[in-house]
């Protein structure tokens, strides 16, 4: 990831796991992807991330820590 | 999180974000409608943790309220919540706003144009007074005409908004502009609708945009 100063850079960020199962859908909403973005992604001041997992710590910013068993076992 | 960081730090121009699940839905104690986790309010949470952002404008135009967003934000000041969705609200501070979407079966004109036009006159004047450190839009195409929450709307209306943000966020915090996708089921118009809205990130010029299907 790095981290360069590229003020004018737009930054993408996405994880393979997206196009397999996403909101709505039983997973194939982002099928297209990351291929659709190819042209893009060309452009040099366009820069595709990988999207890093985040902690229960982070999670617990937002929410009450006892919600986060509840949906990890939710079906969804 | 890390999108939210290197934006506000200046060190990204803008960002998109793809998520695998919903956030908007989330709030303090409860979750649904497909989202687990909120991950606006953690990202901004974070980056005001790192010192990084105080005030920060959402815009939220997937077709339904965001409600797990209000609930996390309700009593936060710096946080300007506007969403267009199924009612209409606003807080007695004004930080919290909600409008109702036009009735595309009810309206004589375009909904597009109907939409633009609320959104225009709701969220612009309020950014501008709120003055930010950050802009979010929460991008769902659900209301894209044909998918779940079907608000009779085609492309032309998500790439004006796109437009919109884009513009808005260069005049109030320097160009830093968040667009995290939100609702939306149809694998045809994420790939139509998703690359152009992030060519405007990009700086593509505006442009008659191609037809979404649909």
């Amino acid at each position: 990831m790095g981290t360069e100063r590229s003020r004018g850079t737009t930054g993408i960020y996405y994880h393979p796991s997206f196009s397999r199962r996403s909101y709505l859908t039983t997973g194939r909403r982002l099928a297209d992807f990351p291929g659709a973005l190819a042209t893009l992604l060309q452009q040099p001041h366009v820069r595709l991330f990988e999207s890093p997992s985040a902690d229960d710590d982070l999670i617990r910013l937002a929410h009450d820590p006892a919600m986060i068993p509840r949906v990890e076992a939710d079906p969804l | 999180m890390e999108g939210v960081g290197r934006v506000a730090a200046g060190e990204l121009a803008n960002a998109f974000c793809f998520i695998g699940a919903g956030g908007h839905h989330a709030g303090r104690n409860f979750f649904g409608g497909y989202c687990c986790f909120n991950d606006v309010v953690i990202a901004v949470r974070h980056a005001r943790r790192a010192g990084r952002l105080r005030r920060v404008a959402i815009l939220d135009t997937d077709a339904h309220h965001g409600d797990g967003t209000r609930d996390l934000v309700a009593d936060d000041p710096e946080v300007l919540h506007v969403c267009i969705c199924g009612s209409d609200y606003t807080s007695p501070d004004g930080t919290k706003v909600d409008r109702a979407a036009p009735d595309p079966w009810t309206l004589a004109g375009s909904p597009d144009r109907a939409y633009l036009d609320l959104a225009q006159e709701t969220f612009p004047p309020r950014a501008e007074r709120f003055s930010p450190d950050l802009a979010i839009w929460y991008f769902g195409f659900d209301g894209h005409r044909g998918d779940y929450g079907d608000n009779g709307l085609t492309a032309e209306a998500f790439l004006g908004l796109a437009d919109m943000m884009m513009d808005v966020a260069g005049r109030v915090c320097g160009g830093k502009l968040i667009v995290v996708l939100g609702g939306g089921s149809l694998t045809t118009l994420a790939t139509a609708l998703i690359p152009p809205v992030i060519a405007r990130l990009a700086g593509d010029s505006p442009s008659k945009p191609r037809s979404s299907g649909t």
